[in-house]
């Protein structure tokens, strides 16, 4: 119960109630908190066996009439260890609460900032605190909720400074390849873009927005995961909503937090790899050959030249991370405020990759009167750094000689130093592209109560950022032999402005009706609107070498994409309380959004929630200490991209030539009686509290339908387009979550705490629009018509990957999905026969996952791990395909060898034929050409899905917090030095670099592809805390 | 209650006002980026400018088979006619075709009959090319949006469309038109007469592709020719610019800065050096580079480059010639093609007339890269080349086309219908084994296709032949 309660005392005014009691002793007092020894209003005061009680007030004083001495008072109050009292012959019983040793999250932050007694929802929610938060050292607040949260699936996209991270919660809801997926991300009440621009052209790793927020400055972040916990928000949070609760000063003398944390990244995990042949083709060695590893065997050449340099792991950097944050904070009764300064510096493990962060933080409450209180913050954030190619760089690594130092890189004159392939250092440090994002986060609350039953609140927010982009190719040098990375070099200059406005205003109502009967109704009205901007101007063709200015071009282009998205909504939330163990919540919201075509662009969905805390009403046995059942059916519509609907011309961004501006038909086609999505969920859970909270057991059934789903659908080119945007599909999403935990051991100064979670997500694409059969969601290149694609299919799971694989005659007439089991036909020539009819070779969305967390303090020493896994899918190892296309592979160390592949001939029988697997001529004078994996292996897609199950050690925290005692003597209030790893993988069955990573970034729903992208890392952190 | 009554009615009036003040506030979705409409001159400076880049691409996706160029690497799917994936040069053709179908509806709303005649020319182009890469495509259920799943036509009827949109195409150009086309049009600059020419030019290339094929009829070729172009000044050709390079030129200057590409094949090289055939051709080295040592060395395809050092050791196009200098044309159908197209049509009729128009393309090529009238006299007094009209052969007419025909994608049309019968012509080094020794008959349908519209894709392997090519 980390949260303040002074929180919780906006909330429970309502609760105010006296009762009438019939008594003949009267007694009075004072409850007061252990922690602080302020007052505790709200606290519940019963007579045990007896249905009377009293609630404490504002200054926590109390009254209430017993029977005699003999009676027992039973203060309870959520967040503090209940305590009995037997009332003897005192008339003043003072009572000082103790923070409830075990934490159940019993308040949690939902919809607009509200902290809301976990109790009273009727939906599954999750939060976690700053420890939680900081403890991984993660430098995105996204990979911070890895593996915590039940129903929260969070990919990193690749070990890159500052590369994106995608969060997905239960399941994917749009099957748009392209659509956000993702949560909205509100930050202190006001909504916060969390988009990713990926670069043009190669991918460069780029950030998800909400790395700009500094973790440190964060106290809570709830998951709400429903569409019942979302509704208030509107179509922006149809994923589900992550509330970031930033830290506030505290009444009370000023504290200083000081935190600096030094870390190192370096290769979670590479692929098999062979070290025994060197450049050339055929077996035979040549030292600028375009092949990197089809040549001689090493020791038979026997040469200091032609040696393996073990390339792959020498290419790598330790990455270096260095962050530093203080933070004051502070204030009295009337007005507190926070302030905070943070600055990240982070190198790659790839040479000359970057990314900084410097934040600075302020925010502050003042409570003017009773009746009017205001807060508000400012968050300002500069991020960015260079970005290497790390697609490219892979693909580079892939083609570089195994038998040439690829850190031997440059000339002396600066060009580069290379047998012919252009080495991936050199293009990794020239060939940049630097982002500088400078933003503003800001937001303002005004919250006033004229009387204790009606509340009129107004939340006004502000996001901007402008984000300055280079990219810089450099050109020839005019040295003679030189190789350029690009014979005309270019510059490419992206300004980007966007800003979103948002609005919030409404009226909150109490009522307590009387002692049974609580209610609150809330009314308000929500305005968005992000304008963007996007201009580039391309320059290409230096004049003078190395002077990188778009006017030292000689061709230079330009294009500009702007857009806006408004929306407008109106929205209405009552909750029903009787006798505070069973609890009604109903919302109602009408949006209207600018991007739908005016006919269909209003739409209102609603949701209804019951929760009933069945523990207050039945007798239980008494190691039950705490029952609910929770049930919602919610629905929440969704918009589309603003600008889309129609057809439209474009004017290719090569023109003009001669003075001619030319157009084409813009082959993206919108749907122009597009609908809004709507998706309908249910769940139902329960959440059960044992002995004394010692343990706690989280259930949760859901299921989520999606219909007219929001498509762009690729279309044959021959059609006149190439993409229609249109209702095209449903999809259902159902799963299970479990949360279980609880304190097994305490004992003296030992504590044990262990949270679990687990979830299952199963889904189904229920429907696609007639007319269309299919939907191209993604597909990956792979050599020789090993290609995969992943299409939705109306009765089959969203992520089945389609390729080629090899021909099985036992195969059932017309089936779809590929059985492994079944044996192979093997052709006359003796290899395995190959088929391009596309087969289901996998999918990639994980079936299980979630996250074990275990803490143990004893005195100031904690140690904490935190181990997450995920199972049930497969992923297209598009490295594995160009490992094997080159002889890169650890499999290809049988390139000499002779093999009788197992499989049936075409007339059924047994496979005996040998075969050579090397490159020209075999030993049985049969010419072999480009050998099998060239000629066979490469081309069949089969080979490269695989499971891409793990399981990780995703932190291990050991930590010393100094003592008290030895505390008095230095001018620190708190001091704490720990020392973090993160993201090592205990167990998978993936043979290449760390299965998590996936070239496409954290914008785009295809991630069955892992690409040529940034490896994984796993990161070492020393870290220290002080606090004055 | 009584507040509760007034913040109902102010919550009320304010819905009401608000809602109104909603409509004009949320009307902001018209495309800001992207225009409604397009002018017809912007269609035809777009498609001019991308047809000629189809013949780029299509050319570029098929030098290798027809042994013009040969990767340095050993093995490189191009050279060893693997099935590669040609989905973008696909959308490019029929992003050139949807633009055209929309600007000949425009011109025909507008009664702008150059316009589409010219159009039509176009199309009869574009979908030329693509059925000759690919046989059955998309066309007659095809730009208007009527499926998306578009079926495939049989190829020998689509080639009865493209005769069709050549005819429709030169009898609208005859016309009068409401808007004349002007310096939009790329190729011609709004030379109407020429664009007529260009027709038939199309006309004639498109026939000949039967030849040997039941419905052939050498006349009708013949009569194409005749109405075709006149000399090289009406060759269909864009001429690139100082803001985007000949894309050829990019290839050669890429080359030079060692980003390999452009590499020229043994079997061209010894076509033109004395090896193959007896003349030393005077155009060898106005096409392509030499060694540092100044000699013509081919590469193989399919075996690489060897030991050889990625410059200076062989043949390669280089900047500055006359298919690879920055403001290069990329040529679209020449003069010389039309008289080789004659050549072979009179062939079997009037071999002096067939004997004329081979002389004739050569000289039209030779005279396109500025060969000097010595070279060009001797190469043309040459007994192997000038071997009178008694003894041409359609080996001859075949290898004198394909060297004027250079980098072009009717090139391998010609080496199909040749049954790529060239003089000392190899198949690759590393030849897919799939292909059974065989030689590549079509591309392979592009994948974006197989997942878009794979129901109505053909089943077929790269050794099925097009209509004309039995």
């Amino acid at each position: 119960m980390k949260k303040s309660y002074a929180l919780s005392l906006l909330f429970l005014f309502g609760f105010l109630v006296s009762v009438p009691t019939y008594a003949q002793q009267n007694i009075k007092g004072k409850v007061t908190a252990e922690e602080d020894g302020n007052p505790l209003p709200g606290v519940s005061i019963v007579i045990q066996g007896t249905t009377t009680g009293a609630v404490t007030d504002l200054d926590g004083n109390y009254s209430i009439s017993v029977p005699g001495p003999q009676s027992v008072l039973v203060y309870s109050f959520i967040g503090f260890s209940t305590k009995s009292i037997t009332v003897g012959n005192s008339s003043t019983i003072d009572v000082v609460l103790a923070t409830e040793a075990s934490e159940l999250d019993e308040f949690i932050v939902t919809a607009f900032g509200i902290s809301q007694e976990k109790k009273s929802l009727g939906y599954a929610a999750q939060s976690i605190d700053s420890e939680a938060i900081t403890t991984s050292r993660q430098q995105n607040v996204v990979n911070a909720l890895q593996g915590q949260v039940a129903g929260v699936q969070v990919t990193n996209s690749g070990g890159a400074p500052g590369q994106s991270a995608r969060i997905i919660i239960r399941g994917i809801n749009s099957l748009d390849p392209s659509a956000d997926n993702q949560p909205l991300f509100v930050v202190d009440g006001v909504p916060v873009d969390n988009s990713t621009i990926e670069s043009n052209g190669t991918p460069r790793g780029m950030t998800n927005r909400i790395a700009d927020i500094n973790p440190n400055d964060i106290e809570t972040m709830s998951v709400l995961k429903g569409a019942a916990a979302t509704a208030l928000y509107g179509v922006r949070a149809a994923n589900g909503a992550v509330i970031i609760t930033t830290k506030k000063g505290k009444s009370g003398v000023v504290q200083i937090n000081f935190n600096s944390s030094l870390g190192f990244d370096n290769l979670v995990k590479l692929p098999k790899l062979q070290d025994q042949y060197g450049q050339g083709f055929s077996g035979e060695r040549d030292d600028s050959s375009f092949w990197p590893s089809w040549g001689a065997s090493i020791a038979e050449e026997n040469d200091p030249n032609y040696v393996y340099q073990d390339n792959w792991n020498r290419a790598f950097d330790t990455g270096v991370q260095f962050d530093n944050s203080l933070s004051v904070s502070g204030g009295n009764e009337k007005a507190t405020f926070y302030g905070s300064f943070g600055r990240l510096e982070q190198d790659g493990i790839i040479p000359f990759s970057s990314w900084n962060r410097t934040t600075a933080k302020l925010s502050g409450t003042v409570t003017a009167s009773e009746k009017f209180n205001f807060s508000g913050s400012i968050n300002f954030t500069n991020s960015g750094g260079n970005r290497v190619p790390h697609d490219r760089f892979l693909e580079r690594m892939m083609y570089w000689s195994e038998t040439t130092d690829v850190r031997d890189y440059i000339n002396e004159d600066g060009t580069m130093k290379t047998y012919g392939n252009t080495n991936p250092i050199y293009d990794a440090r020239f060939a940049t592209y630097e982002d500088d994002v400078n933003r503003v986060i800001g937001n303002i609350n005004f919250n006033y109560s004229p009387t204790d039953w009606l509340m009129l609140s107004y939340r006004l927010g502000t996001d901007f950022y402008s984000d300055s982009r280079e990219e810089i190719t450099p050109g020839p040098m005019g040295i003679d032999g030189e190789v350029a990375l690009s014979s005309t070099g270019f510059i490419e200059e992206t300004r980007i402005n966007s800003r979103d406005l948002t609005s919030n205003f409404y009226i909150t109502l109490k009522k307590q009706w009387n002692e049974n009967w609580n209610t609150q109704l809330r009314l308000g009205n929500d305005v968005f609107e992000r304008r963007f901007d996007r201009v580039t101007a391309t320059g290409s063709n230096f004049v003078i070498p190395g002077f990188y200015n778009l006017s030292n071009t000689t061709q230079i282009f330009a294009s500009q994409g702007k857009s806006i998205r408004r929306l407008v909504g109106f929205y209405g939330d009552l909750m029903v309380d009787y006798k505070n163990f069973l609890f009604l919540n109903v919302t109602g919201r009408n949006d209207i959004s600018s991007t739908l075509p005016t006919n269909n662009n209003s739409f209102f969905y609603p949701s209804v929630n019951l929760g009933y805390v069945f523990s207050e009403n039945f007798e239980l046995p008494s190691w039950i200490t705490f029952g609910k059942l929770r049930a919602s059916w919610a629905q929440v519509g969704k918009d589309t991209n603003p600008h889309i609907l129609g057809a439209t011309f474009v004017s290719p961004s090569v023109f003009p030539l001669n003075g001619q501006v030319g157009f084409s038909k813009n082959s993206v086609f919108g749907d122009p009686n597009l609908k809004p999505e709507l998706t309908t969920s249910i769940e139902f859970g329960t959440q059960f509290a044992f002995f004394n909270n010692r343990a706690n057991l989280d259930v949760t059934y859901y299921k989520s339908n999606s219909k007219d789903q929001i498509i762009p659908v690729p279309i044959s080119d021959a059609t006149g387009f190439s993409s229609y945007i249109t209702n095209a599909g449903q999809i259902e999403n159902r799963g299970w979550e479990i949360v279980v935990g609880g304190t097994p051991i305490e004992s003296g100064d030992f504590r044990w705490d262990v949270s679990a979670n687990i979830t299952t997500n199963r889904n189904e694409v229920k429907g696609i629009r007639e007319g269309i059969d299919q939907i191209v969601v993604g597909s990956q290149f792979g050599y020789a018509g090993s290609t995969v694609t992943m299409i939705l299919k109306e009765g089959q799971a969203y992520g089945n990957i389609y390729g080629s694989s090899y021909v099985r005659p036992g195969a059932a007439e017309g089936t779809e999905t590929l059985d492994r089991d079944l044996p192979q036909l093997i052709g006359a020539n003796g290899f395995p026969v190959r088929t391009g009819s596309q087969l289901i070779l996998g999918n990639a969305v994980p079936k299980l996952f979630g996250g074990i967390r275990n803490q143990f303090s004893y005195k100031g020493i904690e140690f904490s791990f935190l181990i997450d896994f995920r199972s049930g899918l497969e992923q297209y190892d598009q490295f594995g395909n160009f490992l094997s296309a080159f002889g890169k592979q650890e499999d290809s160390n049988r390139r000499n060898d002779t093999v009788v592949f197992p499989g049936v001939l075409a007339d059924g029988s047994q496979n005996a034929k040998p075969v050579w697997l090397g490159q020209g001529v075999g030993p049985d004078g049969v010419n072999y050409g480009a050998g099998y994996w060239r000629n066979s292996y490469r081309g069949i897609s089969e080979n490269f899905v695989n499971d891409a199950s793990f399981i990780k050690l995703r932190n291990i925290t050991l930590a010393y917090n100094l003592s008290p005692t030895v505390l008095e003597r230095t001018p620190f209030r708190t001091a704490r030095f720990s020392v973090a790893a993160n993201n090592i993988i205990l167990s998978t069955p993936w043979d290449g670099f760390d299965p998590e990573s996936f070239s496409a970034g954290a914008g785009g729903n295809a991630v069955g592809f892992t690409g040529l992208g940034f490896p994984g890392v796993q990161s070492f952190f020393f870290t220290l805390n002080l606090g004055l | 209650m009584k507040l509760h009554n007034k913040i109902r009615a102010i919550m009320g009036a304010s819905l009401i006002l608000s809602a109104s003040a909603c409509e004009s506030f949320l009307d902001v979705n018209e495309n800001p980026n992207n225009p409604e409409d397009a002018p017809i001159s912007g269609l035809m400076t777009n498609i001019t400018y991308e047809t000629s880049l189809n013949v780029f691409r299509s050319g570029s996706a098929v030098s290798n088979y027809v042994q013009y160029l040969a990767s340095p690497n050993p093995d490189s799917g191009s050279d060893t006619m693997e099935p590669l994936d040609f989905s973008g040069t696909w959308f490019s053709l029929y992003n050139v075709m949807t633009d055209l179908n929309e600007m000949n509806k425009k011109a025909e709303e507008a009664g702008s009959l150059h316009y589409l005649g010219a159009g039509q020319v176009l199309m009869a182009l574009n979908l030329g090319m693509t059925v000759d890469l690919f046989g059955d495509v998309p066309f007659s259920e095809s730009f208007n949006f009527t499926t998306v799943t578009p079926k495939y036509d049989d190829d020998q009827t689509l080639y009865g469309n493209i005769i069709s949109l050549l005819d429709q195409g030169i009898a609208n150009l005859q016309g009068t038109t409401s808007i004349s086309i002007g310096n939009d049009d790329f190729i011609y600059g709004g030379d109407v007469a020429t664009w007529i020419k260009f027709a038939n030019t199309l006309k004639a290339r498109y026939l000949i592709h039967s030849r040997g094929g039941s419905g052939f009829s050498a006349a009708e070729v013949l009569a194409a020719t005749a109405a075709g172009f006149s000399s090289n000044a009406d060759n269909a050709e864009v001429i690139f610019f100082e803001q985007r390079f000949n894309p050829w030129a990019q290839v050669a200057i890429n080359n030079s800065n060692l980003l390999l590409g452009g590499w020229i094949s043994e079997q061209f090289i010894e076509a033109l050096d004395g090896t193959s055939y007896p003349a030393v051709d005077p155009r060898l080295g106005l096409m392509v580079g030499t060694t540092d040592d100044g000699e013509f060395i081919g590469t193989v395809n399919g075996a690489g480059r060897g030991d050889a050092p990625e410059q200076g050791a062989r043949s390669t196009l280089i900047p500055g010639q006359y298919y690879t200098s920055t403001l290069s044309p990329v040529l679209i159908a020449t003069y010389a093609e039309l008289k080789f197209i004659e050549a072979e049509a009179a062939l079997d009729t009037d071999k002096a007339r067939a004997f004329d128009a081979y002389m004739a393309g050569i000289e039209a090529h030779m005279d396109m890269l500025g060969v000097a009238a010595a070279d060009k006299a001797t190469y043309l007094s040459d007994p192997s080349v000038n071997v009178g009209a008694a003894d041409l052969t359609l080996d001859l007419i075949f290898k004198e086309k394909w060297i004027a025909m250079f980098l072009h994608p009717e090139s391998w049309n010609d080496a199909r219908r040749f049954d790529y019968g060239y003089k000392n012509f190899s198949p690759p080094a590393n030849l897919n084994p799939n292909l059974g020794g065989n030689l590549i008959r079509r591309l392979a349908y592009p994948d974006s296709e197989i997942s878009r519209n794979g129901q109505n894709v053909p089943s077929v392997t790269l050794l099925d032949r097009i209509w004309w090519d039995q």
